[in-house]
């Protein structure tokens, strides 16, 4: 028995650093631990410590420690990187600034276009021109180069991007402009856009370039002083950072393209259900997390999570924001979480979101001076969160204000404080259906085919009545649920995407040899990359994927693309287009099909948590019984539920709404009809019923 | 959930089923995108999806193209009246419509196709779609022609017909649409992408009327437009009242007039009093001009809250049969768009100085539409470039008005990636530039229009466009400089620079350069007193040199 018995994850957010460690007792029975602390900036890395040895965990007990952290995205919001200069290929200058010249906001005449992160002064030029195969036409001048860099040093530029025109196709003018820049400049941050990415479209690869760029030094400075902190603090074990692609990846490599951690947040909790899906035979999941202020939701096919690269930030409505092309986990995220506010507009209109309380002044209910009513007080009223037991008893419930609050929101409607109450819950699961519509029915899935998972702290409020609507299988609510991201985050491999676009018709007769070497070339610069970080390349497992589409179409439909290419293969993979295409838009077409570019997947185990059965009950489930109350089921009406405590029902028991189970993170509101059983790693299994 | 009989369906339950009309509408709209094979179409978004109520009134748009907003309705009434044996209108039937003197409202481009949605056995809806397609015959290739003197000549007409019956395609329909295009299988698939999107928003909106009843779900619809009258209405008591009037002068000599009268209720556009329809492509529709009225009255009443047919019902419209904004069979109609924006120009124009809060100066103000097509060098294939281009906006109150947007007939429509153009088309994009030519100074100056250089790699291309504010460019106000003209100018390899602001089927070879130049938006107030750090600013940008700074702005 070694010392590292914690695998442990840690979040560093805007107020507080989370902790939740996995600890593996003698028994080999898990314990979870869980403690939170404040956030200390600039020196994040005391938080971190602050937050173990509140939890009264030894660094040095740590074998494995994820890391997430907001420091990506907040730099990009807050605005807080450093002054980048940009060079690209000559007559395109301006691409960064004329963007794509679209207006989401379209009858507001007044629209204002985000302001480019580099302005014009910082934008240099160079001669050298390659084609969309990635022929050279013209050879890169090199020779403004040092005059540029001066130009950039005068105006106290800290990093520099670099982007060409067709660098997907070719690499070579980016990496000969990146070795000079180094060689004249040594100090200075620099990154090319292929290092991130080798699709087309050169606005939205330039603007990668220039925020990760932007954001290179800051990040930086941020991991070294994390990793030397913890080694300070006694810490031996491998610290892995949290990537919006669901994987981790090393402090070196994030050090160098931090721009890979943006959307790590809502990441790890869509690798947990995928791979808690693949535990308890359940590959086909709808991912659901709900947390204060969002909701956020990503759908599971085949145990596999969906990867994309059409990310953007600051897009809404009202604006185009800033698109960055790397991988992320496909999510559709909504302003609906337990704090969003209710308002009635001037015309009788309810909406919840995306208006949210946040910590301060919270929720009516928190009794810190919120005046509006948000989704958790709804469900307080309505006798769905226990109002005795409220936020695992830490907070006592302030009735009196969510009665003002509700009263107040009803009267503008013509009705009392229940309805009011009613509806609220009504409006944000529709707003919740219709964001999980987009992940499955819009994308051609039917949601009789898919457990729906929920966690976070409000996912198993919500989630029977969400599953109802939609007609899922069953719903599961995973054990832990409100933690179930930082379990998700100890479950996570070394990941890397890679994208490159790449045009092979596949009635050539060649295609097959050419996407063989093409993948092949890309493995082997994955395990170059890996052996310069000491992972054992024989331990990095690589899958495949194909985005095809009909020649002239532009978006493609990713089909993966198992063991060596051969044409019989490609044969075979052409039909299958066919038919996953029909399936998502109702027709198929005898136009030739056309492989537009390759995703490939390299991943490399660094160990997981281990999953321990727990032997099952025979004691009935009323042994758990923690009372009765009066909820109200909105749509299903009021009825008397048995309440449960979820930390004494045990794996094997079974039990029938209506009911609630709450433990002193989650809620789990179980409806009339439901049945519900705990299965051997304590997660609970709900069928809806008629 | 059972079917209410109360007279007032429960407001939660009524707000829910019109949340889903615009999430089913949005739905389409991405089914579109995602399918269709023209970049037009895929990545410039030159398309529109609608929901209509069973009579053909607006109950929810899609996203894309605010200029499409107000068509699909029309249509489907052309459809409704022309369909009306028992029998004619079937659950599965698919109809379509290119035809302006048939509810397509625009030109023979645009297909608009519309499929009735039944429940319960009874007609509830109707969803529809409307898109521009590459080529759909005609006299030359992409359909367009300035030289064309009828509509026959602009392509196959679609006079509001029926191309899917009960699920089965109408082969012979079918085959006629594909063969009079040059550009069979891009049509082909265009067309089957409008199909897919009508038919995954029908079958939504069959399962949303049976989930909550048939009678409910009529009543929701109903409460919905109600609820855009009443947000319009609102609004329209704000603005400020009066009849507003303005003449001007257009690039072709043309004068174009409008009246527009603002009451407390009713908001009056008058374009009698303008000249007889033309012989030349450059007339609209009624319904166009229509849909310009819209789209201005809905930026000035409330630009957030969803359109729909109940937003739009007090506008009044007043046209004169034979005129250039109600022109009639057979005129041709190929530039209409220019024509609606020039309305929508100008009713801006006319009520600007009185509402300058909502208002700015004038924008490039043009589609700029380009069509650019030959042979592929690598492929053999043929190619159509079809492109709005994007240009300078005017200064507003606030601030400096933006750079290199499309125009305000566009919305959530993309410009073309030169990597993707260069693929795609063949052709190489030298450069992608901001238009730093004069134009658009003022206390708070217009937006840059952009300059961008094709160089064609094959012979025997051609070129047509048609772009407007040309010769009268965006207008300036309180003071501030008009902006700069659109234009094309034409770079052969052997020979001198051409400059064009109408052409067709102008012969390229390889190597010319054919550079798409748009206007700087109109500034707005005396230049003399634009901040001295923004001036500065500008100069270190390099966006004008100190030289002409001094002249300007006097720094």
């Amino acid at each position: 028995m070694t010392t590292a018995r914690y695998r442990a994850a840690t979040d560093v957010g805007g107020t507080f650093t989370d902790l939740v460690a996995f600890e593996t007792t003698a028994t080999g029975a898990l314990r979870v631990v869980t403690a939170k602390s404040d956030t200390t900036p600039p020196n994040f890395e005391q938080g971190v410590l602050d937050v173990l040895n509140k939890a009264g965990v030894d660094p040095h007990d740590i074998g494995f420690l994820a890391h997430g952290t907001t420091v990506v995205i907040n730099a990009l919001t807050e605005r807080k990187g450093v002054k980048v200069g940009l060079i690209t290929t000559k007559g395109f200058r301006d691409t960064l600034e004329i963007a794509r010249g679209n207006r989401p906001d379209f009858f507001n005449l007044n629209y204002v276009k985000p302001v480019p992160f580099v302005p014009r002064y910082l934008r240099a030029e160079l001669a050298g021109r390659m084609d969309y195969h990635g022929h050279e036409l013209e050879k890169l001048d090199l020779s403004a180069l040092p005059a540029i860099l001066d130009g950039f040093r005068a105006e106290g530029v800290e990093a520099i991007a670099v982007c060409f025109l067709h660098s997907y196709a070719n690499t070579a003018h980016e990496a000969a402009a990146v070795a000079e820049i180094a060689r004249l400049w040594p100090d200075v941050s620099v990154v090319a856009s292929h290092q991130i990415t080798r699709e087309w479209r050169e606005y939205e690869r330039t603007n990668t370039a220039v925020l990760s760029a932007y954001v290179q030094p800051v990040a930086a400075r941020y991991l070294g002083k994390l990793d030397a902190g913890l080694k300070d603090g006694g810490f031996e074990g491998s610290l892995f950072i949290m990537q919006s692609n669901c994987g981790v990846d090393s402090v070196e490599a994030t050090s160098r393209i931090p721009i890979t951690m943006v959307e790590s947040g809502p990441a790890s909790g869509f690798w947990g259900a995928a791979e808690l899906g693949r535990r308890i035979g359940e590959p086909n999941i709808l991912a659901l997390d709900i947390g204060g202020t969002t909701a956020k939701c990503s759908l599971i096919e085949n145990g596999q999570v969906r990867i994309m690269t059409d990310y953007w930030i600051e897009r809404d409505r009202t604006s185009a924001g800033y698109p960055i092309m790397v991988p992320v986990v496909d999510l559709v995220e909504i302003g609906n979480g337990g704090g969003s506010i209710a308002s009635v507009d001037e015309f009788g209109k309810l909406r919840v979101g995306p208006q949210s309380a946040g910590a301060v002044p919270g929720p009516a209910s928190y009794g810190r001076g919120g005046v509006k009513a948000t989704t958790t007080d709804a469900n307080l009223w309505l006798g769905r969160i226990n109002r005795d037991y409220f936020c695992g008893g830490t907070v006592k419930a302030d009735m009196k204000a969510v009665e003002t609050a509700l009263t107040a929101l009803g009267e503008k409607m013509g009705r009392g404080p229940d309805e009011a109450a009613q509806g609220i819950i009504r409006i944000a699961n529709n707003n919740m259906v219709n964001a999980l519509k987009l992940v499955s029915l819009n994308r051609g899935f039917d949601p009789r085919d898919f457990t729906l998972l929920a966690f976070g702290g409000g996912g198993a409020m919500h989630a029977v009545a969400l599953g109802h609507e939609l007609g899922v299988k069953k719903v599961v609510i995973p054990h832990a649920a409100s933690v179930f991201s930082a379990w998700g985050m100890m479950m996570s491999d070394l990941r890397r995407d890679f994208f490159v676009t790449r045009l092979v018709p596949l009635s050539s007769g060649t295609a097959a040899q050419a996407l063989e070497t093409l993948f092949e070339g890309v493995e082997d610069e994955a395990r170059a990359q890996f052996e310069t970080e000491g992972v054992d390349s024989a331990k990095v497992t690589f899958h495949r994927y194909g985005k095809f589409r009909y020649q002239n179409q532009e978006h493609t439909t990713e089909v993966p693309m198992t063991g060596a290419i051969t044409e019989a293969g490609l044969q075979a993979i052409t039909e299958a287009f066919h038919g996953i295409y029909e399936r998502e838009y109702t027709y198929r077409l005898s136009a030739p099909v056309e492989l537009v570019g390759i995703h490939v997947v390299a991943s490399a185990e660094v160990g997981k948590l281990e999953l321990v059965a727990h032997p099952l009950s025979t004691e009935p489930a009323s042994s758990a019984e923690k009372g009765k109350r009066m909820v109200d089921y909105a749509l299903e009406g009021r009825h008397e539920a048995t309440i449960y405590d979820g930390d004494r029902l045990d794996p094997g028991m079974v039990l029938s709404g209506p009911a609630i189970i709450e433990d002193s993170g989650t809620t789990v509101v179980i409806h009339p009809g439901n049945t519900v059983s705990m299965d051997a790693y304590r997660n609970l299994h709900i069928t809806l019923g008629a | 959930m059972s079917n209410q009989s109360a007279l007032h369906i429960d407001p939660i339950t009524e707000e829910i089923i019109q949340n889903s009309l615009q999430a089913i509408a949005d739905e389409m709209f991405a089914a579109m995108r995602k399918t269709a094979m023209s970049s037009i179409i895929y990545e410039v978004l030159d398309m529109g999806t609608g929901i209509m109520d069973a009579k053909g009134e607006l109950a929810s748009s899609g996203a894309g193209i605010p200029a499409f907003v107000g068509v699909l309705d029309k249509a489907v009434k052309v459809v409704l009246d022309k369909f009306t044996a028992p029998g004619d209108i079937m659950p599965g039937d698919v109809f379509a419509t290119n035809d302006p003197y048939y509810g397509g409202v625009t030109h023979l481009n645009d297909i608009v196709v519309a499929m009735p949605v039944f429940a319960d056995g009874r007609l509830i809806a109707w969803t529809a779609n409307i898109a521009h397609n590459s080529d759909v015959g005609g006299m030359a290739p992409g359909s367009l022609s300035g030289n064309a003197t009828e509509i026959f000549q602009e392509g196959l007409r679609l006079p509001a017909i029926k191309i899917i019956a009960e699920g089965k395609p109408i082969a012979p329909v079918m085959d006629i649409i594909r063969v009079n295009s040059r550009m069979p299988d891009i049509l082909e698939g265009d067309l089957w992408a409008a199909i897919a999107s009508v038919r995954i928003g029908a079958s939504r909106l069959e399962g949303l009327a049976l989930k909550y009843g048939v009678s409910t779900f009529e009543r929701a619809v109903a409460s919905f437009m109600d609820h855009g009258e009443a947000i319009s209405k609102k609004a329209l008591a704000h603005l400020p009242k009066g009849t507003f009037t303005l003449s001007e002068e257009q690039d072709d000599g043309r004068i174009f007039n409008a009246i527009v009268t603002i009451t407390d209720t009713d908001f009056i556009v008058d374009l009698r009093n303008n000249p007889d329809q033309s012989p030349n492509p450059v007339n609209t529709s009624r319904d166009g001009v229509m849909v310009a009225a819209q789209l201005i009255f809905k930026t000035l009443t409330d630009p957030y809250s969803p359109a729909n047919g109940g937003t739009f019902r007090p506008i009044t419209l007043l046209t004169r049969e034979g005129s250039v904004f109600h022109a009639e069979e057979p005129a041709p109609i190929g530039f209409y768009y220019e024509i609606e924006l020039r309305v929508y120009d100008l009713m801006w124009r006319c009520l600007a100085p009185h509402m300058p809060d909502k208002l700015a100066a004038g924008h490039f103000g043009s589609v700029c539409g380009t069509f650019i097509g030959g042979t592929h060098p690598d492929t053999g294939r043929q190619y159509t470039i079809v492109e709005p281009q994007i240009g300078g906006w005017g200064a507003s109150m606030e601030r400096d008005g933006n750079s290199a947007m499309f125009c305000g007939f566009h919305g959530e429509t993309y410009n073309c990636p030169a990597e993707i153009n260069e693929a795609r088309n063949g052709v190489f994009v030298d450069q992608m530039a901001l238009n730093l030519e004069p134009g658009g100074e003022g206390r708070n100056t217009g937006g840059r229009g952009i300059v961008m250089d094709y160089r064609l790699r094959a012979d025997n291309g051609f070129l047509t466009a048609g772009y407007t504010r040309s010769k009268f460019p965006a207008w300036g106000v309180d003071g501030g400089q008009d902006g700069s003209p659109n234009y094309i100018e034409f770079r052969p390899k052997n020979g001198t620079p051409q400059r064009y602001a109408f052409v067709s089927g102008l012969v390229t070879n390889k190597d010319d350069v054919i550079r798409v130049v748009t206007g700087n938006g109109g500034g707005l107030g005396k230049a003399q007193e634009r901040d001295r750090a923004l001036v500065e600013r500008d100069i270190r940008n390099g966006l004008i040199t100190r030289e002409r700074a001094r002249d300007v702005y006097g720094a």
